[in-house]
């Protein structure tokens, strides 16, 4: 099975299917992905979204933005405001931000209240016609779907590439998978030790997507994971693993379980999963048991 | 060996949630017994350590409660042992009303493994392996830039 494998939004892209993809395929995708970042980047000062940073407005973003918008209320609401998207203002002023100076800008400041700043819609402008979206910000702020959206986009381009008639389609963005097809053997990395794995799992006709604050970090305990009440990195949780029926749910989910309770996410969504604290222990749904080395 | 440190974090979430204070729930048995000094224990309701660091010796049981979104209260009653100031028995029971909530308490006290193992990657046969998101380049060529910069 070859794989397609191509550098997009910062990341490493594997694509594979049980067909080689063909041109026009492979041109599709490239215009998703380049899309996809134009619209909703906080990294590209042209990107749509970016408009609004200084001083708010207004923004019509692709219609997908809705289901992604839903979720982020969602995790907002069940983190209690610790996972926000407007946290991307919080890591600019650690260093994490347009041009990476990965030095702090100022003390340490949590973002503003998701469900003030920001109101969005989807409207139909005539029948039978795309969607879209309106997003209005408030005042200035800096919006980071980065927590969920790499996971869209991956179920975007599995979506796309499924829809030409491939089978078997595996996309595989920097370690946020989407799946179908045989099983495949994933191993979890140990965060403090690349060159080790704490358990195996066992991939089908779902997504996996993984967070950990090894990666991403620059000095003093900064890394890129925030609770955003307070605009501070976490430290409880070393990593965590989500599998859920897409990518975009697994990838929100890996996040908000940095900043809550499982318990309080299984009330909403259907997802199993594995999350490793800093002191070496690890907890995991049930259908996660045999996963983890012992 | 497994059962006990979870209980006890769940024990560390109720204290910080401040619903339990020591002997709220009245069956405390602040046993001043071991009281060399003869000194009277502190009031069953104040559950404040004697001196910083130590706890009397008894047996507690605090029960707290939280709303998961389902709206249904639950509750959760810890009762435990403190022998020398170490935990020596421990209880943990919930209320389990909403039927998600039993599945998911349950599934908590199941799915815990104290100490994480790792085995060496190339010794586990693996398709892929799932990391911490590998995102960006433009961030790790920064990391490296700082590197050379300090290095210099």
């Amino acid at each position: 099975m070859d794989a397609w494998s191509f550098e997009a939004i910062g990341t490493h892209w594997e694509i594979s299917a049980g067909a080689p993809l063909d041109a026009a395929t492979r041109a599709a995708v490239s215009g998703l992905v380049s899309g996809y970042d134009q619209a909703l980047s906080r990294f590209r000062s042209d990107s749509v979204l970016a408009g609004l940073f200084h001083g708010g407005g207004t923004a019509v973003l692709p219609g997908y933005t809705a289901e992604l918008l839903s979720l982020y209320d969602s995790l907002d609401r069940l983190t209690e405001g610790r996972m926000n998207p407007l946290v991307g203002g919080s890591l600019e002023l650690l260093g994490y931000g347009p041009g990476y100076r990965l030095t702090p800008q100022g003390p340490a400041s949590g973002a503003p209240d998701w469900q003030r700043a920001v109101q969005w819609e989807s409207v139909q402008r005539e029948a039978g016609g795309p969607a879209e979206v309106r997003l209005s910000l408030a005042g200035p702020g800096t919006i980071d779907v980065g927590a969920a959206g790499k996971g869209q986009l991956v179920d975007l381009v599995w979506e796309l590439v499924t829809g030409r008639g491939y089978a078997s389609v595996v996309v595989d963005a920097g370690s946020d998978m989407r799946h179908s097809g045989p099983a495949l053997r994933v191993g979890l990395e140990h965060p403090f030790d690349p060159q080790q794995a704490i358990g195996v799992v066992q991939l089908q006709d779902r997504a996996l997507c993984a967070s950990a604050i090894n990666r991403r970090a620059w000095g003093n305990g900064l890394h890129h994971v925030l609770d955003a009440s307070t605009g501070l990195p976490v430290n409880a949780v070393a990593a965590t693993w989500v599998l859920a029926r897409d990518a975009m749910t697994a990838d929100g989910l890996a996040t908000a379980l940095f900043l809550t309770d499982p318990s309080l996410l299984a009330a909403e969504f259907d997802f199993d999963y594995v999350r490793m604290f800093s002191d070496g222990r690890a907890e995991y749904s049930s259908a996660m048991a045999g996963v983890l080395f012992s | 060996m497994n059962s006990k440190k979870p209980l006890l974090t769940a024990a560390a979430g109720l204290a910080l949630l401040g619903t339990a204070g020591c002997g709220s729930a009245g069956s405390a048995q602040d046993a001043a017994t071991d009281e060399a000094s003869g000194t009277p224990a502190p009031a069953a309701s104040s559950g404040a350590p004697a001196t910083s660091g130590e706890y009397q010796d008894g047996e507690y049981t605090a029960t707290g409660s939280y709303i998961p979104p389902s709206n249904t209260k639950e509750e959760v009653t810890v009762s435990l042992t403190l022998a020398d100031g170490v935990v020596t028995d421990l209880q943990v029971s919930t209320s389990g009303n909403h039927p998600t909530s039993k599945r998911y308490q349950a599934e908590f006290t199941n799915g815990v493994q104290q100490e994480v193992v790792g085995k060496p990657l190339d010794e586990v046969k693996v398709d892929k392996v799932a990391s911490s998101s590998l995102t960006s380049s433009g961030f790790n060529k920064a990391l490296d830039e700082i590197k050379s910069e300090a290095s210099r």
